[in-house]
């Protein structure tokens, strides 16, 4: 028979992949460390950790949805929108006179803007889901719209300015854990977890595989892909409110456009992950590998005191290569 | 009419992976004549004309198109040589106009190179004329009616110094008045010397334009005939053949006890256009055939049944209670399953392995029983081996992606699935395209054991001797009707093809 040979194959081709991302981090990591020895310090790696907590969170909700087969490309401006709006309650928490008699509101501010942040994420999250699927169109465009209209939000919320924490809110971004292990990594590594046990361990993860894989199949098959797509866009939306509370933390200001390079970022890091942009494929080892890289990428060049622009092309080729790699090994484990 | 041919197909032999299509097939098409195909699905008609438009490359055989071989032959040479083809479906561009359509391979073109629409509107009402043809050339097509479209893809063929037209069921979906203008716009242009093949499965048609009628059965050509020289009762024999020996035969005795068993009625099932108050009822144990011409409504009647589409009326009834499902989800939780006619389609997840396809309804299930929704891999993969091993599925293992295996494999991975759902009403939806001989027999044999086991079967077929092997009764659908039922020793092959065409004569009355 030669079954057992095109399993042994497929298998070997999946692992490769994940294999082939670790090995090029690798190459990445010791070139830099050639040039400059500090890059393999702890406190840089960590660094590097921290750099990319924001990135794999908003890629985990991202990749786990293209698994469905839905792409989102509105993320980025969510997390901006949502950065805006959060910050905006803590600055205007902050600017209350102390002695004043709702003095508990200053206390108050900030998990009141944490809870708001969530239920905004869980809102566009429904919003974009709903739209897609009423206007039957397909999502890139639903979400390149939605991204606009959210940019235009975050605008408005902001008049074009900027909004300031003073200081306040470092928990998520700034805040590390007996001097050393930023929180940041923590909810990074959180959320890497619970896409694993997700997309691995459950019943939902496994109709986002099938419903990727063959809508129509998994739709006779009695699942309600309606309503695993809706829950998947509230997902992403949740973990870009979570994203958003760490990058505002972190940077301590919000701009209107802060976070729009996420859009691209994320979808760029899912798609070297092995997410195929059809959808029905990708495990969250390799996402979580495409998120590492895209950071160790930026980092290396700047430790080794490359011009920092060439961070866009070295990243535009590693998506070609890792899509070529997918696609060709599809095309061996087909034929 | 002229004496000299002018295509000419010797031994065509054409193999598809496990059915042999054209088996050794020699055809004539003679100048000006209106050469009917008839057969059953399957019978290599379809087959026949693909290869002469080139659309399918043949095993092996010549075609010689006025007495010139032809070696090779993609769509653009058949066109070159003269042949045209104009499908079932509309292929006009809905938003220029008639002229430009008609001539949109050959636009004229002004001295400056540059595109006129003028002098193509004048080139495109010359031909129309010529044709008889009463639709304006300026007009837009997405303004014209479906005969006036029918009659511009003609017209289109013609445009490009065609010889042969290829008409692939042309009536489909025309009332008796676009048939009339249709049919008179054949004998036109035959008078000017233009060959046609014409293939229906509409009999009455056929002897209405023809010249001379093919048939064909099984991937041979039975006989070609003169249509004045034939009639009815003869080409629908020889479309049946002998009883083509099954490699399947069921024993059908032993059935006595039906009777006291749970029954299960599908009640007035409608939608507009599609399918058309249908009704009939099955007992536990018992194997219910629909057989019909692809078009019939078949498949939408069980795309009803089990909620894919929305249903203007229909009720199903499980004895006397109502378990009529609204999503195929509530399906799936009433112990519905479908096995729908194109499994790469909407059966399987082709990049998954065995085992997730086998176990995904079997989930979808458990959410309604309010099982966690974590998920033991190591017990699946042992339930998957289990339901391998019981349906024979050959695949090293549950591990092996579905898309390798073989169409008799993956049809069985999709009843799997459904099985170990625990339906117990089961749609077949063509259980046997595109699976080889040897898988089919075994399908046949697991659906017997599943009816024996107390299962409600419906096997939806456009594979008659199959039905006539496998079913306890069978109904007819045409035009979205269910026309007859049929069941003991009225079910033969003859009877299936004479309601489904609407020629029944004995039996039961009916009026078209």
């Amino acid at each position: 028979m030669k079954l057992p040979l095109r399993r042994v194959e497929g298998k070997e081709l999946e692992l490769n992949l994940s294999l082939l991302l670790f090995i090029t981090i690798l190459v990445v990591a010791t070139a830099a460390w050639i040039v400059n020895p500090r890059f393999m310090r702890i406190g840089n790696l960590i660094n590097i950790l921290q750099q990319i907590s924001v990135l794999g969170i908003v890629a985990c909700g991202v990749g786990m949805l293209l698994i469905s087969g839905q792409i989102d490309i509105s993320v980025g401006n969510q997390v901006s929108l949502m950065g805006i709006v959060m910050a905006l309650i803590i600055e205007r928490g902050g600017r209350i006179p102390p002695d004043a008699a709702n003095a508990w509101m200053i206390q108050w501010s900030i998990p009141f803007a944490v809870i708001v942040t969530f239920v905004l994420g869980a809102v566009l999250g429904t919003v974009t889901g709903l739209v897609v699927i009423k206007s039957r169109a397909h999502s890139f465009i639903v979400t390149l719209a939605l991204g606009s209209v959210y940019r235009g939000l975050a605008l408005l919320i902001s008049r074009g300015g900027s909004f300031t924490l003073h200081g306040r809110f470092t928990l998520l971004g700034r805040t590390r854990i007996m001097g050393f292990l930023p929180v940041s990594i923590i909810f990074l590594a959180f959320v890497v977890l619970l896409t694993t046990v997700l997309l691995k361990y459950t019943r939902y993860g496994r109709f986002l595989y099938s419903i990727g894989g063959n809508r129509k199949a998994a739709y006779v098959s009695g699942i309600k892909t309606t309503a695993v797509t809706m829950r998947g866009f509230i997902t992403v939306g949740l973990l870009n409110a979570l994203a958003a509370l760490i990058l505002i933390s972190r940077v301590g200001t919000a701009l209107a456009g802060t976070a729009d390079a996420y859009s691209l970022d994320a979808l760029a890091a899912v798609v070297v992950g092995g997410v195929a942009i059809t959808g029905g494929k990708g495990t969250a080892l390799s996402l979580f590998l495409g998120v590492l890289l895209i950071g160790i990428v930026g980092n290396a060049l700047v430790v080794m005191n490359v011009n920092p622009h060439l961070r866009g092309i070295l990243i535009g080729l590693i998506i070609i290569g890792s899509v070529t790699f997918s696609g060709l090994s599809e095309h061996k484990s087909r034929t | 009419m002229g004496t000299d041919t002018v295509l000419r197909a010797e031994s065509i032999v054409k193999n598809y992976p496990g059915v042999q299509a054209l088996k050794s097939v020699d055809f004539d098409l003679l100048r000006g004549e209106v050469h009917a195909l008839v057969g059953q699905n399957g019978a290599g008609k379809t087959t026949l004309v693909e290869i002469i438009a080139g659309s399918v490359p043949l095993d092996s055989g010549t075609i010689y198109v006025e007495g010139v071989k032809c070696d090779f032959l993609d769509p653009a040479r058949s066109i070159e040589l003269g042949i045209q083809t104009v499908h079932q479906e509309n292929q006009l561009v809905e938003d220029i106009t008639v002229a430009e359509n008609i001539l949109l391979y050959d636009l004229p073109r002004t001295s400056y190179r540059l595109f006129s629409l003028r002098s193509c509107i004048r080139a495109a009402d010359q031909l129309l004329q010529q044709l008889g043809i009463d639709v304006k050339p300026g007009a837009r097509v997405s303004s014209l009616t479906f005969v006036e479209k029918k009659l511009i893809s003609i017209a289109k063929a013609f445009s490009r110094q065609a010889k042969i037209l290829i008409l692939d069921e042309p009536t489909a979906s025309l009332d008796s008045n676009g048939k009339q203008a249709l049919f008179s716009l054949i004998r036109r242009y035959s008078a000017l010397g233009l060959s046609t093949i014409y293939i229906s499965h509409h009999l009455n048609e056929i002897f209405e334009i023809s010249d001379s009628v093919t048939v064909f059965k099984d991937g041979v050509r039975v006989s070609t005939r003169r249509t004045a020289e034939t009639d009815v009762n003869t080409v629908i024999p020889e479309m049946i053949g002998r009883s083509s020996q099954s490699l399947y035969v069921r024993d059908k005795t032993a059935r006595q006890t039906l009777a006291e068993r749970s029954l299960l009625e599908v009640v007035d099932f409608h939608r507009e256009g599609t399918v058309d108050h249908v009704s009939f009822s099955i007992r536990a144990g018992e194997i219910f055939g629909i057989a019909g011409l692809v078009g019939a409504g078949r498949t939408e009647l069980a795309q009803l049944i089990f909620g894919v589409d929305q249903r203007e009326s229909g009720s199903l009834l499980l004895d006397g209670k109502e378990i009529t499902p609204r999503t195929p989800f509530d399906a799936v939780d009433k112990g519905i399953g479908f096995l729908t006619e194109d499994r790469k389609d909407s059966g399987l997840v082709l990049i998954q392995p065995v085992y997730e396809n086998i176990t995904l309804v079997r989930l979808v299930k458990e959410i309604k029983a309010r099982i966690r929704s974590f998920l033991n891999p190591t017990r699946e993969r042992s339930a998957a081996e289990t339901v391998v091993k019981q349906l024979d599925i050959k695949t090293p293992t549950v591990l092996q992606k579905v898309i390798n295996l073989s169409g008799g494999n993956q049809q069985k991975v999709v009843l799997g699935k459904w099985l170990f759902a625990g339906s117990q009403i089961i749609i077949f939806d063509e259980p046997t395209v595109g699976v080889d001989v040897g898988s089919k027999s075994e399908i046949y044999r697991l659906i017997e054991s599943l009816a024996n086991d107390g299962k409600f079967i419906i096997i939806i077929s456009s594979d008659n001797p199959e039905l006539v092997a496998v079913c306890d009764r069978i109904g007819v659908m045409r035009t979205g009707r269910l026309c007859a039922e049929l069941e003991g020793n009225q079910i033969t092959e003859e009877n299936i093809v004479n309601h489904s065409l609407g020629l029944a004569s004995a039996g039961k009355e009916e009026s078209t």
